[in-house]
């Protein structure tokens, strides 16, 4: 049972991971019904910024103090925004209106380009988060289960910044013009709506959120390579997915769940399959709910 | 729907296409057909990952050789010509290492060398050896790539059965644990080293408590970790590669995991202290081939300096120097035989060549299979520095 | 009755035909042999792409896991092959008919899916496969070592072995993939496809029963896949996991979509760019992929419809500027 317990933890913890960059995949998606397949890169690029970020600013800034890691998120947050409103603007406002092959292949472009520029610039081999700087140590729950301060920590960011997204999504102006937007282009922009300018706020946000679960990958795991991006990519689009694409809660949903699925996989049948014991239950969800758990039902019938 | 604009798009898309085809012609054309220059120049291939995930020891290899053809260019070339490096990369992958194998055979080269894991090596042996073109691996130590009866494949590195040998009797006769557990990553080699271990386990009388693999995509690990925690085991021993080596190292201390490490020869890198951290990595075992700080050589100790003059650092990885011990033999083979034909040279290697003083030891020869005679591996822990400090002495 | 010519718009006139058919014979013939095995990959692709094509041009579908079938055919044929000795050639209709099978059993089930859903099946089918081909399922396929020592295609006792000969192998079997799909392109299958991607709803209501539709398609394109995963199998005698995974399906997928979505002459342009351009930009060394991704974000921007579509879709694509983002299907 305590085995159980803690294999729960482990999956909470990495399914808070891929429920924030599934996020950005739905949020994109919502507006633009695009699957950017460059996502999973911006993730990894936020992994090494925070990295450069966090190197740079113990070497000549803070010393050893852990709030240096608040200015580095703040840092990160942005440079991978900014950097995913760059590629909007270029790689997918041209295509708005070629239908919905072009804009894929031009988004697998942009993720071959970001691999190419991070692995030349980065180098091949693995980089390494300053240990020192994360407390180590745990708190014990019940008997052998344990969480360590690194893994609450992530967790409690990432609830919260997902709790922040809902909230603007819900109650802000721009948060209802985006439900605006995901709807109906033309209407929102009968309604006053600028368009374009709540896609270039999505393509901030979106991709910020995916750079910060980066860095807060190479926290929490320590060390990192440019192969990041395309693994955790594919499984936190199968989480948006699997909760409803286009669907922010359903992101969130299925990143947890996600998560779950795969430690659980891992440590009661087999390491080796547990990817497969997670993509048969993503189709098994796909053909019970074709739109995902949360996702709206569209009537289509067999 | 049908507007007139229909007519220009089609005249303008029949122009635009014929100058892209008349510019990608010429440009493909003259690539097929230009003329390799018939060379005065003695052309060795390298074929490594340069990019991709084991692009880390591919720059090692390019490093290694390409020091040692500036150095023999220096000293007058080999049989009085300049040797000139082509190097392509494989990526690691199966069907680059094709490419690269049909490119290089076409690029007069006398002898290739490379690739670096055994899936890339496999596809690519089989080209060169229809092309009858002498080929040495410096790190592939998959099983099966001499089981095949090619004349003119060698191997500087050590099988994996060998090493295996090794681990198996250290574990019982040195640490004298009884509950093993063997953990690879599905790769050929991994899981190659991982099979042979279990067979010899069990030829020894002990059944492996524990036998799995886990997948070298993921960065969470502390599934298996727990699971093996629960298995209650004394000795574990990894046979993948450093980068999941260290993040094992790392994560096995988080989750309380209290059992002796041991790794195979691809965990043999500093980057295995440094991604897990030293305090998780120290105690830990591996089994390898001796590093290249250790080997008490004259050639290495000249070698590293060398080395460690033209980059900056000393070579890292005992692969590189295996990859510079490859250029050496085939350096050898040309000057002994006088000839670049790769069927003498093999020959030559097969029946004459003896007692090398290789980097990487006395190389005693090779035998039959191509593969390299004897055995050198030790094992070594890693100190409370840092250091990879010989824990034994081979037996095998 | 109406000469090909009058009643369909992509059949060309027969010269040609026979110009192309004269050129791609000859010049082989002057290569070096690095080149000759360049081209005998990129007929491989064509193959390959031909057979998207039907998944993802004709029919209209998001298929990101063509390699699963490409490697299903080809595991098929080193199988069978390795362990009880049937000649290659023989084991043809065996790849494909397996790699059709599978596709049927496949897709039966999520054929209904809308297309971006349809789109994460097809890829989680392709890690499927190529994970289950890795972990030694029933313990045939090898695990990650994958299989060797498939035989070369014999025919009446002369093995093919050199990369020219295998080009002219492969050249007859592109020309024959570009009859099949001529001839399906302006069959009563063809056209309900064309319907079905054109909007699925209006084809249900004038009677095409769009499930076995699409599923036809799949199956079809799948076969052909297993086709050319075949022939990779006997050309290199060792196959991996490795050579059957997302980045190959995705390179197909570009073929298809780069080249020209739905046109025949659309997938030799788009194999020309995704197979032989890189080989002849190999001096790039480690800047190769960037390269290749600009110029596919610079291609779509430019030619969003793909550099020689077929004359259908670039209308649909030109016509689509009014409805982009209501359209239903894809």
């Amino acid at each position: 049972m305590e085995l159980f317990v803690q294999q729960l933890i482990n999956g909470l913890t990495i399914g808070a991971f891929y429920a924030l960059v599934a996020l950005g995949y739905t949020m994109v998606y919502g507006v633009l019904k695009l699957i950017n397949f460059a996502h999973g890169d911006l993730f990894m690029w936020g992994a090494y910024l925070g990295w450069v970020a966090l190197t740079f600013a113990i070497a000549s800034l803070f010393e050893n103090s852990v709030f240096v890691v608040v200015p580095a998120f703040i840092f990160v947050m942005f440079t991978v925004g900014l950097l995913g409103i760059v590629i909007e603007r270029v790689a997918y406002r041209p295509l708005r209106n070629a239908g919905r092959l072009a804009p894929v292949i031009s988004a697998l472009g942009v993720a071959f380009i970001l691999e190419s520029i991070a692995r030349n610039v980065f180098g091949a081999s693995y980089k390494v988060y300053p240990p020192e700087l994360l407390p180590s140590g745990g708190v014990g729950i019940v008997g052998d289960v344990r969480i360590n301060y690194v893994q609450l920590a992530l967790l409690l960011a990432s609830v919260l910044l997902m709790a922040a997204i809902y909230a603007f999504v819900q109650f802000t102006r721009a948060g209802t013009a985006m439900r605006a937007v995901s709807l109906d282009h033309d209407t929102s922009r009968l309604m006053g709506i600028n368009v374009d300018r709540i896609i270039s706020i999505v393509f901030l946000i979106g991709p910020a959120l995916g750079g910060i679960a980066g860095m807060m990958v190479g926290m929490y795991y320590g060390s990192f390579d440019f192969t990041l991006g395309w693994v955790f990519g594919l499984k936190a689009f199968i989480a948006a997915i699997m909760g409803g694409i286009g669907n922010i809660p359903g992101a969130m949903l299925g990143g947890f769940l996600l998560g779950i699925i795969e430690t659980l996989g891992a440590g009661y049948v087999s390491p080796q399959w547990k990817d497969v014991i997670a993509y048969v239950i993503l189709i098994v969800i796909l053909i019970v709910r074709p739109t995902g758990l949360l996702g709206e039902r569209v009537a289509e019938k067999l | 729907m049908f507007s007139g604009k229909r007519q220009t798009s089609t005249s303008f898309h029949i122009m635009s296409m014929v100058v892209l085809v008349v510019m990608l012609a010429s440009l493909f054309g003259t690539a097929a057909f230009a003329e390799e220059p018939s060379g005065e120049p003695i052309k060795i291939g390298l074929q490594a990952p340069l990019t991709g995930d084991y692009a880390y020891e591919g720059k090692g290899f390019e490093q290694s050789i390409q020091l040692l053809v500036d150095q023999t260019n220096a000293a007058g070339g080999l049989l009085g010509r300049p040797v000139e490096l082509v190097i392509d990369d494989d990526k690691g992958d199966p069907k680059e290492a094709s490419l690269v194998a049909d490119r290089l055979t076409t690029a007069g080269v006398v002898a290739v060398i490379g690739g670096y894991n055994s899936t890339a090596t496999e596809p690519a042996s089989e080209i060169y050896d229809e092309a009858g073109l002498l080929h040495i691996t410096p790190s592939s130590t998959a099983t099966r790539l001499t089981t095949k009866g090619f004349q003119r494949f060698f191997r500087t590195c050590f099988l994996d059965d060998r090493q295996a040998l090794f681990a198996v009797d250290f574990m019982k006769d040195v640490l004298g644990v009884k509950k093993i557990g063997i953990l690879h990553d599905n790769s050929t080699y991994a899981k190659g080293l991982a099979d042979w271990t279990k067979t010899y386990l069990e030829e020894a009388g002990i059944e492996p408590a524990f036998f799995d693999a886990i997948n070298p995509d993921d960065q969470d690990f502390t599934p298996t970790l727990t699971k093996i925690k629960g298995a209650g085991l004394e000795a574990i021993y990894f046979t993948g590669y450093h980068a999941q080596g260290g993040l094992l190292l790392k994560q096995s201390a988080d989750v309380g995991l209290d059992v002796q490490w041991l790794m195979g020869n691809a965990s043999n890198n500093p980057e295995l202290i440094t991604i897990a951290g030293l305090d998780k990595a120290k105690g830990t075992i591996v089994t390898t081939e001796p590093l290249p700080s250790d080997l008490p050589y004259p050639e290495a100790k000249a070698f590293i300096e060398a080395f460690s003059t033209a980059y900056g650092n000393p070579p890292a990885s005992v692969w590189w120097v295996m990859a510079a011990d490859a250029y050496n033999v085939i350096k050898n083979a040309i000057e002994t035989t006088g000839s670049t034909d790769s069927e003498t040279l093999a020959t030559y290697l097969h029946n004459e060549f003896k007692d090398y003083p290789g980097i990487t030891g006395s190389i005693i020869g090779f035998d039959e299979k191509g593969d390299r005679l004897g055995t050198i591996h030790k094992a070594y822990v890693i100190d409370d520095q840092g250091n990879f400090v010989v824990y034994g002495e081979s037996t095998s | 009755m109406k000469s090909l010519r009058e009643r369909d718009i992509t059949v060309k006139p027969v010269w040609i035909y026979l110009a192309l058919a004269v050129v791609s014979l000859l010049i082989p013939a002057l290569m070096d042999k690095y080149w000759q095995s360049v081209a005998v990959l990129a007929g491989i692709y064509i193959i390959l792409g031909l057979s998207l094509n039907v998944i993802v041009g004709y029919a209209g579908m998001f298929q990101l896991g063509h390699a699963a079938f490409y490697g299903i055919g080809a595991y098929t044929a080193a199988i069978i092959n390795i362990h009880f000795g049937v000649p290659i050639l023989w084991l043809i209709p065996v790849s494909a008919a397996v790699a059709g099978l599978f596709a049927f059993f496949l897709t039966r089930p999520i054929i209904h899916l809308r297309g971006d859903y349809l789109c994460i099946v097809t890829i989680a089918f392709g890690e499927i496969v190529r994970i289950a081909l890795k972990n030694d399922i029933f313990g045939i396929t090898g695990g990650p070592n994958g299989l060797s020592g498939i035989a070369r295609p014999e025919i009446f006792g002369y093995a093919i072995k050199t990369p020219l000969q295998y080009y002219y192998l492969i050249w007859i079997f592109v020309v024959l993939s570009i009859f099949v799909i001529q001839r399906l392109e302006n069959s009563r299958l063809g056209r309900a496809w064309n319907y079905v991607r054109e909007d699925e709803l209006a084809a249900e209501a004038m009677g095409v029963d769009t499930v076995k539709v699409k599923v036809a398609a799949f199956v079809i394109g799948s076969a052909g896949a297993g086709i050319a995963g075949l022939l990779y199998a006997s050309r290199y005698r060792v196959i991996a996991p490795e050579n059957f995974s997302f980045l190959e399906s995705v390179i197909m997928f570009c073929i298809v979509v780069l080249g020209g979505t739905g046109s025949i002459t659309g997938v030799f342009v788009g194999t020309f760019g995704m197979v032989v351009l890189p080989e002849i930009f190999r001096p790039l060394k480690d800047w190769r992929d960037a390269w290749l991704g600009v110029a596919m974000v610079v291609m779509m921007i430019l030619r969003p419809a793909g550099l020689w579509p077929s004359r259908r879709l670039k209308l649909e694509i030109e016509d689509s500027a009014d409805s982009a983002l209501d359209e239903p299907a894809l």
